[in-house]
């Protein structure tokens, strides 16, 4: 059974997930294009002083592309379920209902982490060229929040779309909003440390709140 | 014969609305049976029930002995269920619906599913999503064949398929259920479908039952009478055996379940002057109009 639930989510993400890769991988491609063109015009000094006096994230431009992996692949893997309300189908399965909704999304938390680490690894390998391990751990601290900013927006777009009342999608979108401008909001290099276990937590705990919506469906809101 | 599906006091609202109080319905062992009923008479409500996509407000829906709210995964794999317009995973290709579904069902057949798909004029890699209605159709068919349940509950299963697609769709699925002694719990807003395909009937009007019981005997029992009025201010709705009347001028059709001889009877002793009494042969679809009215 979790043969085949995995290959109907890979048949419906499968594109969507190699395509926020490369959009990733070219995003990433540009920050360190920005950062060699720092080093070839402002010479190392100005570039390190930028980064150490001036507060600047060299890594800044890829703020929002996990973000928007969660949204892709949250919109790709459960809107075609609510299309004609086919999630009908999927809990007829026979299947405890909860458990194959978790099949689905533990299938799109592990393929948005490989994407993800894909990304960071991509990310730590490119910033060892110009920069010590020290800059690199920071860095990473850094860019952490974001990662988890992504699931956070992947849990939200689950809890979203299975929704079946309009006005509750919409009240759902104004808190999901809100919290996941907590995981990017500060610009400091690596001022998310303290918070990360934290965050972390939340996002784990956000991981279950499609159930809710699932349970909505089956009462029969509408 | 004991009951595959059975009903009890279910009662259900949207809202203040009342769908219906105190349903009871039961499906026998090895039967078709066709819900029959007005838009808004509670038929997808029913099915929704039954499939546990609708909390009812009192009452339980038992399929196999299991509420339906709850049916387990081994119950559940013995329903074969067709939703409303034939909704399939459009983003697959035949193939691989057949290769997803195959993964749940230990009796799964795919022999059937591949015959049916024989006849369809579709390429191997083409997406269900750019099928005809028609094919679609085929597609949510030919699956719940191979899954091979042992009951079928079918939503609507006639909404946009063409006169050949509905004749192949029901000629196959009478076949099959008789053969293999399957269970049918079905509904269809073509009545004339339904009158090739059940054994048993269930009429529902706002609110209630109107009929439950064998197609024979309801065709048998439940007549329609024809004659013309003298006097047209003659009320005879108010009357118990009068089931309806549908009166244009003085031209009266009036259904009921007694006979023809009570009919008379009751005309010749009330003194109500009439011509032209002839009992009127009726097919399902006429039945079922002169039984809920035809508004």
């Amino acid at each position: 059974m979790w043969k085949s639930i995995v290959y109907k989510e890979w048949i419906k993400i499968r594109w969507f997930l190699v395509g926020f890769t490369i959009l990733g991988m070219l995003g990433l491609g540009y920050v360190f294009l920005k950062v060699q063109r720092g080093f070839t015009f402002n010479g190392g000094t100005g570039f390190w002083y930028n980064i150490l006096f001036m507060g600047m994230q060299f890594f800044g431009y890829f703020k929002y592309i996990p973000l928007l992996g969660g949204l892709i692949i949250g919109i790709a893997q459960y809107f075609p379920e609510t299309v004609n309300k086919r999630i009908k189908l999927t809990f007829h399965l026979p299947l405890n209902e909860n458990k194959v909704l978790l099949m689905m999304h533990i299938f799109g938390i592990v393929s948005l982490l490989a994407s993800y680490l894909l990304l960071l690894l991509a990310f730590i390998s490119l910033s060892s060229i110009y920069f010590p391990s020290q800059m690199i751990i920071e860095s990473v601290i850094s860019v952490f929040p974001w990662f988890l900013a992504g699931f956070a927006a992947y849990f939200f777009v689950a809890l979203i779309v299975l929704e079946p009342v309009w006005m509750y999608r919409f009240f759902y979108a104004l808190v999901a909003g809100f919290f996941v401008t907590i995981y990017i909001k500060s610009p400091v290099i690596a001022a998310y440390g303290p918070a990360i276990p934290g965050l972390s937590l939340l996002t784990i705990l956000l991981s279950v709140a499609l159930l809710f919506s699932a349970y909505r469906f089956r009462k029969g809101e509408m | 014969m004991s009951n595959v599906i059975e009903c009890n006091n279910l009662t259900h609202y949207y809202g203040k609305k009342m769908v219906y109080e105190n349903l009871n319905i039961h499906v026998r062992d090895g039967s078709i049976l066709g819900l029959l009923g007005k838009n808004g008479a509670g038929k997808t409500t029913t099915i929704n029930i039954l499939n546990g996509f609708l909390q009812p407000r009192s009452g339980e829906c038992l399929i196999y002995g299991e509420n339906s709210q709850h049916l387990t995964p081994a119950t559940k794999a013995r329903i074969g269920f067709l939703i409303e317009g034939h909704i399939q995973y459009a983003f697959m290709n035949i193939h691989q619906i057949e290769k997803f579904y195959s993964g749940f069902y230990a009796n799964w057949r795919p022999a059937p599913y591949w015959e049916l798909m024989s006849k369809l004029k579709v390429s191997p890699k083409q997406k269900i999503s750019t099928m005809s209605c028609g094919q679609r159709s085929q597609v949510a068919l030919g699956l719940i064949l191979a899954q091979n349940p042992d009951l079928l509950i079918l939503d609507d299963f006639s909404m946009g398929l063409d006169p050949g697609y509905r004749r192949l769709f029901i000629d196959y699925l009478r076949e099959y259920a008789k053969s293999e002694n399957k269970t049918i719990f079905t509904t269809s807003h073509i009545i004339q479908d339904m009158e090739r395909l059940i054994d048993d009937v269930l009429i529902m009007d706002y609110n209630r039952v109107l009929a439950q019981c064998p197609i024979s005997e309801f065709m048998t029992s439940f007549k329609r009478f024809d004659f013309e009025l003298e006097n047209d201010k003659v009320n005879l709705k108010k009357e118990l055996f009068v089931k309806n009347l549908e009166m244009v001028k003085n031209k009266v059709e009036l259904y009921t379940y007694e006979s023809k001889d009570f009919v008379e009877k009751f005309l010749e002793n009330n003194g109500i002057v009439h011509k032209g009494f002839k009992q009127v042969k009726m097919e399902l679809e006429d039945a079922f109009i002169g039984l809920t009215g035809k508004y």
